[in-house]
């Protein structure tokens, strides 16, 4: 919207020249993702319209048999419910944990502030599976958590942490939470502290504050934020199988299985889009019904 | 990201398999490139084989690291080209049987590689050379499992509810264990699926991984399972306190082949790799540091070492080698029954 | 309304003493303004009025209710803001409406007192716009509504005026001032711009360093400051460090000695001459006691300042422009002129109180 006003209050033609010489700056970006994003996906598309043999990998072929027969299995049908509600499910308790500690980062003034970055980001810095190994030495049954519980005698059998959907959710949170926190922080960042003082000035509890000022104006970076871990959510892998074990099914792994162990590249490919048209759709439908909501411009 | 690096890498296959005969500069005949595994093995070929037995000869070894499907994948894909980018291609007998159908590998005879008269008869094949081989056997826990099982049905004896463990990526081979113990076999896998989803109500356990199994195994979480006894080797050195046993419908054998593919460059330096990777030494070093028995007659183990790794002469008697042509028009079979039923 | 008084009000940030042990009290109706440079804890001072700062120590009151441990959004008082802090999302009529919606006042209730509101600061017509899509007077105005219409017991202006220019800033201080006065509005104002402490002000509160120089009317204030500090802080002001040579004599650090006409006990440790500028006159010619060659003439418009070296010591003089035929006009610098002024024009002060 700045730009927009930018634009609109300034006369004169250079306005209109500027953006000629500027479109060169995304050039590089654009060959980038053109290449190595749609290009490969395309590629994914075809083989998905294939046809699986055993011996000789895939047949071409051009039939949407593999969507058809995946839509109607019904494992398939529970395992992208599984991955839908999983997504959701964290994304909301991400967001729900995100939102206090990212108001407390985005608000933070003092020297710390870039050491407290750093530090939400370090869970970052140590990858998927490495991460996942430390949750699996607390979750196993001589693990952390249990040896704790055993020795204070809290319980007298080991928990069954290891392979639930809960250690799953634990998992997958603790990897998107640093995506939520800043960027949710970097809006709130932006909101001014005035605001909050106009509105107590004004009446308003710390709640209704919070309700009616902070919530609204950090409504762009809760929409980007989730949207952001939404898609992490609904592609987890290494969380899902190294957590929830192999009987729990998301749709990444599912996929892989198809085609590292299937060999079964048309039916991988067929569910890889399928995962991609449900995650884009419901980010489109859950942004627009965002904007609508809060007004985000 | 473990599904990030797959998924590129399959990329890479597809995008060769659209473009065929794309030439990859590589300078000299004397070098040999090697499609292998990473990890231990790599190490392991590197060590035993590339420096002691080939760099003297004047041959430089590359190793193209990459699990065994893209490399499958790699190797069906450059079939129609006329230079390929593998000298020697390393595969499990199954895998090795899939893409040689394909007619993509060079015939083996002991004129090129003299050392295949040393090899066990049992385990020649017309297009590869095994390197090593184990077996699948039951591993129990001896502190917790008093009477040794006997047969594959006794991982089915109820007094082991929730006590047998399974590794998701052996999903075939738990197949024919379950074949095995219903009276099936390696050329009929059906009698599996009722005796699986015994095993399912008996609460058997499901591991990722090799590796979380050997985990579960160590905190006793689960006391048996079906193992490769080479593995089995390996955690006991590990300190897990495991026996093995061979059941008495047999053990179903698993060899790691090597090949050269037909539009190899240095065919000369593949089927010299091959002929090295069959020398006693390095086989017996093989059998100490992974567990793995030798395939030629000549490379004889320490007693103590022979007695953990290797088959009895009965034992050897009831090797099952698998049908690898049904096992492999079977296997969306197998994968669907093992993901939608057993484990679903 | 109310009255407000504070009552030793200190705050301490870590080892800084913001505000030391300020006293003041406000009757209902007055419009004090806190005056001075950045940091002299007036805006401290502003915020636990506010509620929005815990004092380290002292008492707020409104009438005679101690509101000292009242968190912000029960103190009801009015403020306008620097920023304005307008809620970007809400549109003016919106953001008038706010405080009434925290109070419970609903429907057609707040809508007719949000009416009013707007139409006192003559917004009415863009009571659906957006702040953004509002110029930085009709965003103050808004404000001003937002601050009014919950009929604060005390209405609070934090430099309201800084974010305007010059033009506007001269107007808006009038209006906000008249609307003071007719709605009898107790009210405190931040600012380190005198012209609007002078113009707008009831009585005036210098500080510095947290701590109060003086209180007094406009008036009090320029023309009998205290210290050398209030006098120039207030208005332009001639200030030469010295000592007094007796009772009719001062004599500057530079040599200088000036006749002076203040009762010896007006000023004990009086040691700054404090003259403005303006009770100077200023002649073409070197007669007198005091002349010297001018440095400086810069022109503005209805007035003119000169610069003007005597001895070791500059005099800064500001007279009515000249007209172009008085011989005056005529002056240039390094041109010797002479300076005079009324015996009971200077002050003695001391240099801090």
């Amino acid at each position: 919207m700045t730009f927009a006003d930018t634009h609109r209050d300034t006369k004169g033609a250079n306005v209109k020249s500027a953006p000629s010489g500027m479109a060169l700056l995304v050039l590089p970006a654009c060959l980038l993702v053109l290449g190595l994003l749609i290009g490969p996906m395309l590629l994914m598309f075809r083989i998905s319209l294939n046809r699986f043999s055993p011996t000789q990998l895939m047949i071409e072929a051009f039939s949407f048999e593999n969507y058809a027969r995946a839509a109607a299995d019904p494992y398939y049908q529970e395992v992208i419910l599984t991955t839908l509600g999983m997504a959701l499910l964290c994304t909301a308790l991400t967001l729900i944990i995100a939102f206090p500690a990212a108001y407390w980062v985005g608000r933070l003034q003092s020297s710390w502030k870039s050491l407290v970055v750093i530090a939400t980001l370090f869970p970052l810095v140590v990858g998927n599976v490495v991460r996942s190994a430390g949750w699996m030495a607390l979750f196993t049954r001589d693990g952390l958590i249990n040896a704790v519980l055993l020795k204070v005698h809290v319980i007298s059998e080991p928990l069954t942490l290891m392979y639930t959907p809960k250690a799953v959710v634990f998992g997958i949170i603790a990897v998107v939470l640093p995506y939520m926190i800043l960027t949710i922080a970097s809006v709130i960042e932006s909101i001014p502290r005035d605001l909050e003082d106009a509105a107590a000035n004004l009446g308003a509890s710390a709640l209704q504050t919070f309700w009616r000022v902070i919530l609204p104006l950090s409504a762009p970076g809760v929409a980007a934020g989730s949207i952001l871990v939404f898609v992490l959510c609904m592609n987890t892998y290494a969380t899902a199988v190294l957590l929830g074990g192999p009987r729990f099914k998301m749709m990444a792994p599912a996929i892989f299985d198809q085609f590292v162990r299937g060999n079964n590249w048309p039916m991988g490919a067929a569910l890889a889009f399928m995962l991609l048209a449900l995650t884009m759709s419901f980010t489109i439908v859950g942004s627009i019904a965002f904007a609508r909501r809060y007004r985000v411009r | 990201m473990i599904s990030r690096r797959h998924l590129l890498s399959a990329g890479a296959g597809a995008a060769t398999m659209l473009v065929p005969g794309v030439p990859i500069a590589r300078a000299e005949s004397s070098q040999v490139v090697v499609g292998t595994w990473g990890g231990d093995y790599g190490q392991l070929l590197s060590d035993l084989i590339d420096k002691p037995l080939l760099a003297p000869k004047g041959v430089e070894v590359l190793q193209d690291v990459a699990n065994a499907d893209p490399r499958k994948t790699k190797l069906l894909a450059e079939r129609q080209s006329r230079r390929g980018s593998m000298d020697v291609a390393c595969l499990s007998d199954t895998d090795h049987y899939v893409v040689a159908t394909t007619n993509v590998f060079e015939a083996v005879d002991a004129a090129k590689i003299p050392r295949l008269d040393k090899v066990f008869p049992e385990l020649r094949t017309d297009t590869a050379i095994p390197h090593i081989y184990s077996a699948l056997v039951i591993l129990y826990n001896e502190n917790q499992v008093k009477t040794p099982p006997t047969s594959w049905a006794d991982l089915w004896d109820p007094k082991w509810r929730g006590r047998v463990g399974l590794a998701d990526i052996l999903y075939s081979w738990n197949t024919l264990a379950a074949a095995l113990a219903n009276g099936g076999g390696v050329s009929n896998l059906d009698p599996a699926e009722q005796k699986l989803m015994e095993l399912r109500s008996l609460d058997a356990k499901i591991y990722p991984s090799n590796e979380a199994l050997a985990a579960g195994l160590k905190s006793e979480e689960v006391w048996l399972t079906a193992m490769w006894l080479a593995r089995g080797f390996m955690w006991k050195k590990a300190g897990i306190p495991l026996s093995h046993v061979v059941p008495k419908e047999g053990a179903a054998s698993i060899v790691f082949e090597a090949s050269v593919p037909r539009n190899a460059r240095n065919k000369d330096g593949g089927f010299a790799y091959l002929d090295a990777m069959l020398d006693a030494k390095a086989q017996i070093a093989f059998a100490d540091k992974m567990g793995y028995v030798p395939t030629v007659s000549d490379a004889v183990l320490p007693e103590d070492l022979a007695k953990q790794v290797s088959l009895s002469e009965a034992d050897r008697a009831r090797l099952l080698k698998p049908d690898y042509k049904y096992q492999s028009e079977r296997s969306q079979r197998t994968l669907d029954f093992w993901n939608k039923q057993f484990k679903g | 309304m109310a009255s407000l008084s504070i009552d030793n009000l200190t705050k301490r940030f870590g080892a800084s003493l913001a505000v030391d042990g300020l006293n003041l009290a406000v009757q209902e109706g007055e419009l004090v303004a806190l005056l001075g440079p950045s940091g002299c804890g007036k805006t401290t001072t502003l915020r636990m009025v506010a509620g929005f700062l815990p004092p380290t120590s002292g008492r707020v009151l409104f009438d005679s209710e101690d509101v000292t441990n009242l968190p912000a959004h029960k103190r009801a008082t009015g403020m306008v803001f620097q920023s304005y802090a307008l809620f970007p999302h809400m549109t003016a009529a919106q953001n008038v409406g706010f405080g009434l919606e925290m109070r419970g006042v609903g429907g057609a209730e707040r809508q007719a007192k949000v009416e009013e509101a707007l139409k006192l600061v003559r917004l009415s017509h863009l009571a659906g716009r957006l702040p953004r899509e509002l110029s930085g007077g009709q965003q103050q105005r808004v404000a001003l509504a937002r601050a009014l219409v919950i009929n604060p017991k005390l209405f609070l202006l934090d430099e309201p005026l800084s974010n305007l220019d010059a033009k506007l800033r001269a107007e808006v201080r009038i209006e906000i001032r008249a609307l003071q006065q007719r709605l009898g509005l107790t009210t405190l104002l931040v600012t380190h711009d005198r012209e609007e402490a002078l113009t707008m002000a009831d009585r005036l509160v210098v500080m510095e360093g947290g701590r109060v120089r003086q209180v007094g009317s406009p008036r009090e204030l320029y023309d009998e400051p205290q210290d050398a500090f209030v006098a120039d802080f207030v208005g332009r002001c001639n200030i030469l460090l010295g000592r007094r040579e007796n009772e009719i004599q001062f004599r500057t650090a530079g040599g200088l000695v000036l006749t002076v006409d203040i009762a010896p006990n007006e000023s004990k440790n009086a040691n700054a001459f404090a003259l403005r500028p303006e009770r100077i006159s200023i002649r073409p010619g070197a007669e007198g006691d005091l002349h010297g060659p001018l440095q400086a003439v810069t022109y503005l418009g209805p007035q003119t300042e000169y610069h003007v070296r005597v001895g070791d010591e500059v005099f800064v003089v500001v007279q009515q422009t000249p007209g172009a035929d008085e011989p005056l006009a005529s002056v240039r610098p390094q041109d010797q002129v002479s300076l005079r002024w009324d015996r009971k024009a200077p002050r003695l002060v001391p240099q801090t109180s």
